[in-house]
């Protein structure tokens, strides 16, 4: 496998990263719009985790772009013109989206303060408009990484009108995923709402509560909409890959790398579909399915909530691994 | 517009009231009563011209726009088609430079690569030009066929529509495909766009690079290195705009093909009597032996 990558692993982090802060960005700024819960209820504290972590992986992802390039001195030349070339639309996209999602993530810091509870409260309408903004943003931003790629015939793996899709479907899947783990990593132990709502519980079902589980409307509201966007990343990898290998010619010998005997199929099908995808879905399933089913309160054990946020992470960085280096071992073979 | 259309209409109906008069005059019966029919149909007519007329009015509106949409939407696509799709002479011809390679005219020598290497001091390990070889066959029924390689100046360059600093762009002035080394931030989104692999980025530089049909000996009137240390002549370098010059005489005489037609780049490059065989003829089960050896860093084509 000596292959020359042209577009290497800071490229591929990048897409990963920049898909997994718009992500968090965008599933925070559209939590913070559907409950409209600015005052720090359940529904704010998840949406503040989105808006603090997303801008992070951005900006690291871009560090590492500026220097992939070949003069990173003169990244500056690419706001000197605009034009219809997706790296140049994106990279507008993306100064603008990190521009604004700093912002929104400045905004909720005085939250954590008591003292600065007034500062919150001014900031509410700002709060309010910067969520309007990153929606859009962050559904372009991950939509840009696929069509970066996609714009190419000489590339016949990436030039597919569903990789985009795929892209963001990922990008908004680990987002959700990188919130529920955030949310768990660092809720307080000692919370004393938790507690409560554990003795509640325990009185009526003493025998499910185990250490460790919890009983929580956010936890379902994350879960299940990670589950939702899994299924449709599971569709969309179907559609991408049965696609390519019934048409015929290029894009279906590129194809064929990720297909069954092909160079890289067992770290697709290992990686992306069984790791990535079908262990997380098939695990938030087993919680989701006796509260939509049988009306059962929802509960999740934290150990779970790692693995799935883990597993999903892995899955969208390998993802991007694969479509990247695989997309370049493969090109036209007709002369 | 709707006074107008009535005041129109008004004249008929009267010539038609007194046509009827007469008409009832000479003959008895139900003609009168045809008559006022006719009268209150015309004047419901004139009742009700109001809203068709304002509905005409609105849907020319609309006609209007969609034709300026058609209009505009056609001149965009315009610029898009390259077909001259009239059998008569074109008008438009443009300078373009290009390249026939007579490929029964090489000898596989790679004089061409080395004359381009010293001329652009490319760095070890990069080709602006180089020569495949195509093996073909089991022994003794073999042969070895050449086909020398460079950019091909696309009329459809996927390279300068991906660049996003405009660093690459097609010259208006002899239609050849340039990097502007001064704006070049190196991001490789035309290494990943062009379907011939012609580009690569400069180890020492660290800009985009490629073919430019030696644009500094062109301008002085000299041929590009590659063609005037061809050994067999196999390369002609000329304007394919002009009717008059020796690679359109070529082009039109003789049957050309171009690389990767299906990639809809348009090449200015033109073959005579290239082998066309590739990696896809080299997976055909009754193919025996096919080798591709590229005589470049990149072992495969791509």
């Amino acid at each position: 496998m000596e292959h020359e990558l042209t577009w290497g692993l800071p490229v591929i982090l990048y897409l990963f990263l920049a898909g997994l802060g718009a992500g968090a960005v965008t599933v925070s700024a559209s939590i913070l719009l559907r409950s409209g819960d600015y005052h720090g209820g359940s529904f704010f504290k998840l949406a503040r985790y989105g808006a603090l972590i997303g801008p992070i992986p951005v900006i690291l992802g871009t560090c590492f772009i500026i220097l992939e390039l070949g003069r990173w001195d003169r990244a500056l030349n690419l706001f000197k013109v605009i034009n219809l070339s997706p790296m140049s639309i994106g990279s507008w996209l993306l100064v603008l989206f990190i521009f604004c999602s700093l912002i929104y993530a400045f905004v909720f810091l005085p939250s954590f303060l008591p003292r600065f509870a007034w500062l919150s409260r001014r900031l509410i309408p700002i709060m309010h408009v910067l969520s309007w903004v990153n929606v859009p943003l962050g559904i372009g931003v991950a939509v840009y990484t696929g069509i970066l790629l996609g714009a190419m015939p000489s590339r016949p793996l990436w030039n597919s009108p569903i990789l985009a899709l795929l892209f963001l479907v990922s990008a908004l899947s680990t987002g959700i995923a990188i919130i529920i783990l955030a949310q768990t990593l660092f809720r307080r132990k000692k919370d004393p709402t938790v507690k409560a709502e554990r003795r509640i519980i325990a009185r009526r079902e003493a025998t499910l509560l185990r250490p460790g589980r919890r009983n929580y409307e956010i936890g379902y509201l994350l879960t299940g909409s990670d589950m939702l966007l899994i299924g449709s990343e599971l569709i969309v990898i179907f559609l991408f890959v049965m696609f390519a290998h019934l048409t015929v010619g290029n894009l279906k010998y590129a194809m064929a790398i990720i297909l069954p005997g092909g160079e890289m199929a067992a770290m697709f099908w290992v990686w992306v579909v069984l790791v990535g995808l079908l262990i997380p879905v098939l695990l938030e399933m087993f919680y989701i399915i006796p509260k939509v089913v049988y009306q059962r309160e929802f509960r999740i054990h934290e150990g779970s909530e790692i693995l799935i946020s883990v597993a999903v992470l892995v899955g969208g960085f390998m993802l991007r691994y694969i479509i990247v280096v695989a997309g370049q071992i493969t090109g036209p073979l007709g002369v | 517009m709707a006074q107008i259309m009535t005041e129109n209409h008004s004249p008929e109906t009267e010539a038609d009231q007194k046509q009827l008069h007469q008409d009832s005059s000479n003959a008895a019966g139900p003609r009168p009563c045809q008559a006022m029919s006719l009268q209150e149909t015309v004047s419901h007519d004139r009742d009700d011209q109001q809203p068709p007329a304002r509905r005409g009015f609105l849907t020319s509106i609309i006609a209007g726009l969609m034709m300026a949409v058609a209009a505009i939407a056609t001149s965009l696509g315009g610029k898009w088609t390259l077909a001259n799709v009239n059998n008569g002479p074109n008008n438009n011809r443009r300078k373009q430079y290009g390249m026939v390679i007579d490929v029964r005219r090489c000898i596989g020598c790679h004089a061409c690569s080395v004359a381009c290497k010293s001329e652009f001091d490319v760095p070890i390990g990069e080709n602006r030009s180089w020569v495949e070889y195509i093996e073909k066959g089991v022994y003794p029924n073999v042969s070895r066929s050449f086909l020398p390689r460079l950019c091909n100046h696309c009329s459809e360059p996927p390279c300068v529509y991906v660049c996003p600093t405009n660093a690459t762009y097609k010259r208006e002035e002899d239609g050849i495909v340039v990097v502007d080394q001064g704006l070049c931030i190196g991001c490789k989104y035309c290494i990943q766009a062009c379907p011939y692999d012609a580009r690569f980025l400069n180890p020492i530089t660290g800009w985009a690079d490629k073919c430019d049909f030696c644009t500094h000996r062109v301008a002085k009137g000299l041929e590009p290195s590659c063609v005037s240390t061809c050994v067999g002549a196999a390369r002609i370098f000329g304007d394919l705009g002009d009717l008059d010059s020796e690679i359109s005489k070529l082009v039109a005489k003789n049957r050309v093909t171009v690389l990767r037609r299906e990639m809809g780049t348009f090449p200015n490059v033109y073959y005579i009597a290239a082998d066309h065989t590739d990696e896809l003829d080299a997976r055909r089960p009754e193919v025996q032996t096919v080798r591709v050896i590229t005589n470049r860093r990149h072992q495969k084509r791509r």
